[in-house]
């Protein structure tokens, strides 16, 4: 158990800076995702928490103590890593007790916690193996019991989940929440999939070329992107965008793309008029057409894809591509006209040139 | 339109090719073999069937009496007055200097011992630091140390001489160990960062978290696993120190020092050239590299080459 705090951390290797001026808060027993594409500093963060990389400037505290150039050996970390890191000559059982051993743990007690960990992650009947007898989600979870067997202050997450297939992330994900409930330690954990940071996070920490570019909770980077990187990076299919001016009074503001005239909510607004804006509709954001008022989308059917559970369309709206999801039972064919309601309150609305959210903070 | 005919390939007999990459094998074997060959049969043959002709490529009246003679000749004396008086079966010819040929296997035994065991000393935890270690200076202190390398051992001679002899260690088996070490560390360095980057970088993060040090992450885990490159820099060590000549003809003077190659050189310019002898000496010398080499076989090519090739 411990609190985290990043105050100005930042690092760089010679003239490239992976990390810039990072501050950030993670509470004790919390779940943070640090979620980001390649390159965007996280996995540098973590590495700087766990202490196998260096500050370049800024403090990092675990609790009341600063620990910048503390080594890992003598901070309380556990780490699993994307590629698993077990040790190839190692049983999977000394791969499991080897953290415990450097600790000095005595033989009892250590062989109890393995047998525990081996049980609980059903490798029981594996412990005698090398890491290469096992497959993928074996390996996974030894690296996922090396670091329970600690139970470290700080458990740290390097996209574990990154090389197993769809079917088995998803139920390790499950394994991985379950674990944090019962271990209710700090947990911090690196991906680049939406998905998982949205299942796993009690907060989620978007990153972009080494700087924080939301905190929040799931709801909040999904629901109120503060850019339109942080609206670009979650969801799937991802939200569409329709370029366009705000064009009348403060109190009843309309989006304008070519013909196209959408109603936009009264009041949130930062700015009306001046420069081009981007108008952000997420796929799901579609009411069922028809529906008359001011905030419709009108465009033509140009493809339909059944994704079993719903139905994606393809749009044409004013020469502009817009993937909407509907119910399964509907039944638009290729070419037809169709219109959509939109939710005014769901709008997302971003400048043109910065990318920053025009719509006011909806706590 | 006419359609563009479609031409078969012509297939070439596949048996031409294994028949032409056998014969090359045969004859490099022959080439290299042949002296080995001859050495060995020869070192079981009495001066006088060594010198008839046609040459005996077997034995026909196989003798130990060259190794006899060898292991024996501590207890003899041999001057030019005395020199016929010795063993018959080996020409009746023994080199003066056959006395020292043992203690020198004892010499060249330490020397090469020694060696190894430095080379690991230094070279491991060098490579581990290069490999592994970010660093300022990194790539530069690999190519400095490689660098080292380019200068031919000969031009090195003097210089190494001036040192030694400051250090007031000419004569002594110090010497060679020392200027060994120079030349033989570079390329074991060169060999275990090869190897050691060739290993998943997050096994070095994955034992620091699991609570190793530093030297802990290189004993605990690198080193099992490197087992392969270490082995191939032992053997490495230990022949360059084994066959060395040059060097060691320049810094020791006296059999206290002196390593086996320039004692069995020296039979040839002694009163008379005994080749049996020389021949059994010959074996003798390629015995323990031999057995090291048939000892450690399946790590050697995977220690050169593995990480040294990359795609």
């Amino acid at each position: 158990m411990a609190r985290i705090r990043l105050n100005g951390v930042s690092k760089r290797y010679g003239d490239v800076v992976a990390v810039r001026a990072l501050n950030l808060d993670i509470r004790d027993r919390e779940f943070v995702v640090l979620l980001g594409p390649s390159g965007c500093g996280k996995s540098t963060t973590l590495n700087m928490i766990a202490g196998l990389e260096e500050l370049s400037a800024g403090e990092l505290w675990f609790d009341d103590a600063l620990v910048n150039g503390i080594p890992p050996h003598h901070r309380d970390v556990a780490m699993v890593f994307q590629s698993y890191a077990l040790y190839p000559h190692k049983s999977v059982y000394e791969n499991i007790a080897f953290g415990l051993r450097m600790r000095g743990m005595a033989a009892a007690e250590l062989d109890r916690r393995v047998q525990e960990a081996a049980n609980k992650l059903e490798l029981a009947g594996l412990l005698g193996r090398r890491p290469s007898q096992l497959s993928g989600g074996q390996r996974q979870r030894v690296a996922l019991g090396r670091a329970m067997v600690r139970q470290p202050a700080v458990f740290l997450m390097d996209e574990p989940l990154s090389n197993l297939d769809a079917a088995l992330r998803i139920s390790t994900r499950a394994q991985i929440k379950h674990l944090h409930e019962e271990m209710r330690t700090t947990f911090i954990y690196v991906t680049h999939d939406q998905a998982e940071a949205l299942t796993l996070a009690d907060r989620i920490v978007v990153m972009k070329e080494g700087m924080i570019e939301q905190v929040g909770t799931p709801d909040e980077v999904y629901e109120r992107p503060r850019s339109m990187f942080v609206a670009s990076f979650l969801g799937n299919p991802p939200i569409n965008y329709l370029e366009g001016a705000i064009e009348g009074e403060a109190g009843a503001p309309v989006f304008r793309h070519g013909s196209l005239r959408i109603g936009l909510p009264a009041g949130k607004l930062r700015r009306v008029g001046g420069a081009p804006v981007m108008l952000g509709i997420r796929p799901e954001d579609v009411l069922h057409d028809g529906v008359p008022g001011n905030s419709v989308l009108t465009g033509i059917v140009d493809s339909v894809l059944p994704v079993g559970s719903d139905r994606f369309l393809g749009l044409k709206v004013e020469g502009c591509d817009v993937f909407v999801r509907v119910d399964k039972a509907s039944h638009h064919v290729q070419g037809e006209r169709v219109s959509f309601a939109l939710v005014a309150e769901r709008l997302h609305l971003f400048d043109k040139a910065s990318g920053a959210s025009l719509l006011d903070a909806r706590a | 339109m006419s359609v563009p005919r479609i031409r078969a390939p012509r297939l070439r007999p596949r048996w031409g090719r294994s028949v032409a990459l056998w014969a090359a094998s045969a004859v490099l074997l022959v080439y290299v073999l042949a002296p080995v060959a001859w050495l060995l049969s020869s070192s079981f043959q009495s001066e006088r069937e060594i010198v008839s002709r046609p040459p005996h490529w077997i034995a026909q009246k196989p003798t130990l009496a060259n190794f006899a003679a060898i292991f024996s000749a501590g207890e003899r004396s041999v001057t030019y007055e005395t020199r016929r008086a010795a063993d018959p079966a080996s020409g009746g010819y023994i080199p003066s200097t056959a006395s020292s040929l043992v203690p020198a296997l004892g010499n060249s035994l330490i020397v090469a011992c020694a060696v190894v065991m430095l080379n690991l000393l230094v070279g491991v935890p060098a490579a581990y630091a290069i490999a592994k270690i970010r660093f300022r200076g990194r790539q530069a202190s690999l190519y400095a140390i490689l660098a080292t390398r380019v200068i031919p051992d000969i031009a090195l001679v003097v210089p190494f001489f001036l040192l030694i002899r400051n250090l007031g260690l000419l004569d002594s088996l110090w010497s060679l160990i020392i200027t060994y070490l120079a030349v033989t560390v570079p390329f074991s360095v060169f060999i275990l960062v090869s190897y050691f980057e060739s290993l998943p970088d997050e096994l070095d993060k994955a034992a620091r978290v699991d609570g190793c040090s530093r030297a802990q992450t290189l004993t605990r885990v690198y080193l099992p696993l490197a087992l392969p490159s270490i082995v191939a820099v032992m053997l490495f060590a230990f022949l360059a120190s084994w066959n060395e000549f040059l060097l060691a003809l320049m810094f020791t003077q006296t059999p206290k020092s002196q390593t086996l190659p320039i004692i069995v050189a020296s039979f040839t310019s002694d009163f008379t050239i005994s080749f049996s002898f020389i021949n059994a000496a010959g074996v003798i010398a390629i015995i323990p590299p031999v057995i090291l080499a048939i000892a450690f076989e399946r790590y050697i090519v995977s220690g050169l080459t593995t990480g040294a090739v990359k795609g």
